[in-house]
């Protein structure tokens, strides 16, 4: 139905993708799998018409494109949901999906029957969204169902998905899984990016798998097993994802009672972290395991609780007074909290570390010593490329993501808090983050990871806690940790 | 393929044309200063006489050391519409202190003295409001500077204070050090200060950072409270400085000195390359900013081209390198 051919594209005389041919078939689910900068964004901007390619064969349905714009594709039956949604938060849902389509009569919006096809269209995906509710006010999972019902408003032939998991929870993207089923059924084609290797094997009927602008080869993705894959898109393989850590508890480092914050997203919970263990902390987004970690840190508001580390028990947390304690948190969201994108790689690394005696002394900042001192950090994180005056914005996402954890390098610390670590990156990227925390928990720190990827929860902690709705549900040691026994507790049952 | 004339550039001697072009574009506003001066002089050669040179650099100073304050704040991502008519209430306090204690020279250091604490609170106060309480930077500054406005124009009863003492307004104002007028001098001292300050403190580097990315300041453990009130103080301070050198110039304590200051030292800042957005520039940007915009009105000056026009096209100019600061930061 769709087949590109030696499609190249350059961005300032760079190749960023190279003579790649694509194709895919009524009722397909292709995913498109890569590292960062593999080429997969680029591929999809040009099968959708964000900009134009400078070489290379378009086809649809037999006809040749030979110029197209995101208004052209849309008309010719191709949509797209990208990772950056492009709703208005003060719109409704239902205004947002016919946003730009709206159906009129001489004057008047014809309200009645967009309400109507808007409540076909979610039902016939079975989505259940609130149609006059603000989209400022819903879910991300749910302006993510806003956008997809919006790119199939027009009744497309191909749908292109990017990354549509990346920040939903299992539950969430059960609902999405199923979308797709259903509109595999209908005959749509469907471009899936992810970088999630479960979600394509579940999912997709082919995968093409993308290194550095070229194509490194398309294969049915019954026939290949998930290490086949990642040697594909690595160009190496890998043994194994996840690092077997050794875990030898001792002193507890953290140890958290009764905390609840003053927005009650986080209410009466307990835990404790110990030396030399990873502990993780389990649950759905919003089920208050982030604002734990953040209210530890001292990034919320906290009503009630005590929070002791090592036996100091700190009445007031606020990032520097914690980072003075030996507690280094790494946020989940490294673009809006993590880093400062205009600045310098070399700035970055450093900047949760300025009073140490190594940068500074009284007022004075030593920057002609701070190149020697991120020095062996950078080096350890494998930071590529090794330019530690680039800004940040310019390098990919996994190396964005190693020099926010560059900051827990900086230093010794006895507990590191991880928000989300590996989201949005690739393999590789997750590979040494994973390797990063193995060396921190069995150098003796405490870690704590709070992740909605159960499969880290599983092969990275020796103890998992699940929250509900802002409260600890359960504890599992390491004997019970499986997906089931994890997910049991998700929606607060008891089981 | 489609390019041969890109490929063959590439070849040409040790310097690619890629890597003249960006030298070219880093070096792009001292360019344009020397392009502007030799085209107004070609019309009107006394534009590049010595005489005016020295005229330049002295008028610069003043609007350069506004531009520097106003980029404390900028790179925090923040504004101080109050600059201006702080100048203007520093002018006349100080002129009425000096008045007041009885014109000679002795009471030069009272008037300096009230001047700088009159802007310290000014700049205290908007630092906490902001930082502090979180109040809008746009709407704290501009509150304030309806207020400093109606107290400059309510103590001096709206008309100059005259009687400053000689020893301001003529010795000093006048005067030189190593044959480079005063004002030029304090315009580079406060130039190295702030470099130094900006390259080689936690205050400093906090700025930019907070600047670039306040949540992830905050999640990095910058105490952002006194960095940002500092910020403010600093800029209502320097606001001072200038406010007194141009009092010592004009003689007298003028409630309407500082009417079009603000926007002038914002537009400096944002022509010399300090962005909008925070995080990005610094003060040798404000600086050649402010000599940019001297430069251009000078020129316009001299070859008489009409006071409204001169605002058009200063106008243009600030919408243009605007655009061409953003294209070059998008590389």
């Amino acid at each position: 139905m769709l087949e590109v051919t030696g499609f190249t594209k350059r961005f300032r005389g760079i190749a960023a993708l190279d003579n790649v041919d694509f194709s895919l078939n009524e009722g397909e689910v292709h995913a498109l799998l890569g590292e960062n900068g593999a080429g997969k964004s680029t591929l999809i901007n040009l099968i959708a018409g964000t900009f134009p390619w400078a070489e290379g064969v378009y086809r649809i349905n037999g006809r040749t494109i030979t110029s197209l714009t995101p208004q052209v594709a849309q008309e010719i039956g191709i949509a797209a949901v990208f990772q950056e949604f492009s709703l208005v938060p003060d719109l409704t849902v239902l205004e947002n999906i016919f946003l730009g389509r709206e159906q009129s009569g001489s004057f008047f919006l014809k309200r009645r029957q967009m309400r109507q096809a808007g409540t076909e269209l979610l039902d016939g995906l079975g989505f259940h969204l609130p149609l006059d509710e603000k989209v400022a006010f819903l879910s991300r999972a749910q302006k993510q169902m806003v956008e997809i019902a919006k790119a199939l408003r027009m009744r497309p032939k191909v749908l292109i998905l990017d990354e549509p998991t990346a920040s939903l929870t299992d539950g969430e993207a059960d609902k999405l899984f199923h979308a797709v089923a259903l509109l595999k059924a209908r005959g749509v084609g469907i471009i899936y990016v992810s970088h999630r290797m479960s979600e394509i094997r579940n999912l997709s009927d082919r995968v093409t798998v993308l290194r550095g602008g070229k194509r490194i080869g398309t294969v049915v993705t019954s026939e290949i097993s998930d290490e086949g894959l990642i040697e594909m898109m690595v160009g190496r393989p890998v043994e194994q994802l996840f690092p077997s850590i050794e875990h030898r508890p001792g002193a507890a480092r953290l140890e958290v009672q009764n905390l609840t914050t003053q927005d009650h997203s986080v209410i009466g919970a307990s835990f404790v972290a110990r030396a030399g263990e990873v502990v993780g902390l389990a649950g759905l987004v919003g089920c208050g395991r982030s604002e734990l970690c953040r209210a530890v840190f001292g990034l919320e508001t906290i009503e009630a609780g005590t929070i002791t580390v090592g036996d100091k028990t700190i009445a007031r947390p606020s990032p520097a007074s914690m980072l003075a304690n030996k507690v280094c948190y790494f946020p989940a969201d490294r673009g809006s909290e993590g880093l400062a994108m205009a600045r310098s790689a070399r700035e970055n690394a450093t900047m949760s570390s300025l009073d140490l005696p190594a940068l500074s002394a009284g007022p004075v900042l030593k920057f002609w010593r701070e190149r020697e001192v991120i020095k062996a950090p950078l080096a350890d994180l494998a930071l590529r490329p090794m330019a530690p005056e680039r800004k940040v914005s310019a390098f990919s996402g996994g190396n964005q993501q190693k020099l926010m954890l560059a900051r827990g390098l900086m230093r010794p610390f006895d507990v590191y808090l991880f928000d989300e670590p590996t989201v949005g990156i690739d393999v590789g990227a997750k590979v040494d983050v994973y390797n990063l925390i193995k060396s921190l928990v069995e150098a003796g720190a405490s870690v704590v990871v709070s992740t909605s990827e159960l499969p880290e929860l599983i092969n990275l902690a020796s103890r998992v806690y699940v929250m509900h709705e802002g409260k600890v549900v359960a504890e599992l040691g390491q004997a019970e940790l499986t997906e089931a026994q994890i997910l049991s507790h998700y929606f607060g049952g008891r089981a | 393929m489609s390019t041969p004339s890109g490929t063959k550039a590439q070849s040409v001697g040790p310097l690619s044309g890629a890597a003249i072009k960006d030298m070219l574009l880093a070096a792009r506003l001292p360019i344009a200063i020397v392009v502007t001066l030799v085209l107004f002089g070609l019309v009107e050669p006394r534009v590049l006489s010595l005489g005016n040179f020295r005229n330049i650099a002295i008028q610069a100073s003043y609007l350069a050391i506004f531009a520097m304050a106003q980029t404390m704040v900028i790179l925090t991502r923040g504004f101080d519409l109050s600059l201006g008519y702080t100048v203007s209430l520093v002018s006349v306090a100080a002129s009425m202190a000096m008045v007041a204690m009885g014109g000679g020279d002795a009471s030069i250091l009272y008037g300096i003295g009230i001047g700088i604490l009159i802007a310290a609170v000014i700049g205290l106060a908007n630092g906490l409001l902001i930082a502090g309480i979180g109040i809008n930077p746009l709407v704290t500054t501009l509150g304030m500077a309806n207020m400093v406005m109606a107290l400059a124009s309510t103590i001096s009863g709206g008309f100059p204070v005259t009687g400053l003492p000689r020893g301001l307004t003529a010795e000093f104002a006048q005067g030189s050090l190593l044959s480079i007028p005063i004002p030029i001098w304090f315009a580079g001292l406060v130039y190295a200060l702030l470099f130094l300050t900006l390259k080689a403190t936690k205050f400093g580097r906090s700025l930019y950072i907070i600047g670039a990315n306040p949540r992830a300041a905050v999640a990095a453990g910058i105490r952002t409270l006194p960095v940002l009130v500092l910020a403010y103080t600093l800029c209502a301070v320097l606001a001072a400085l200038g406010a007194l050198l141009l009092t010592a110039r004009t003689g007298s304590g003028e409630p309407n000195l500082g009417g079009n200051l603000t926007l002038e030292a914002i537009a400096a800042a944002v022509v010399g390359g300090v962005r909008l957005s925070g995080g990005e520039g610094g003060v040798g940007a404000a600086l050649l900013g402010a000599l940019f915009i001297t430069v251009l009105s000078n020129g316009m000056n001299l070859v008489q081209i009409d006071g409204y026009l001169q605002q058009i096209c200063l106008g243009v100019i600030i919408i243009v390198s605007l655009i061409v600061n953003r294209d070059v930061a998008r590389r």
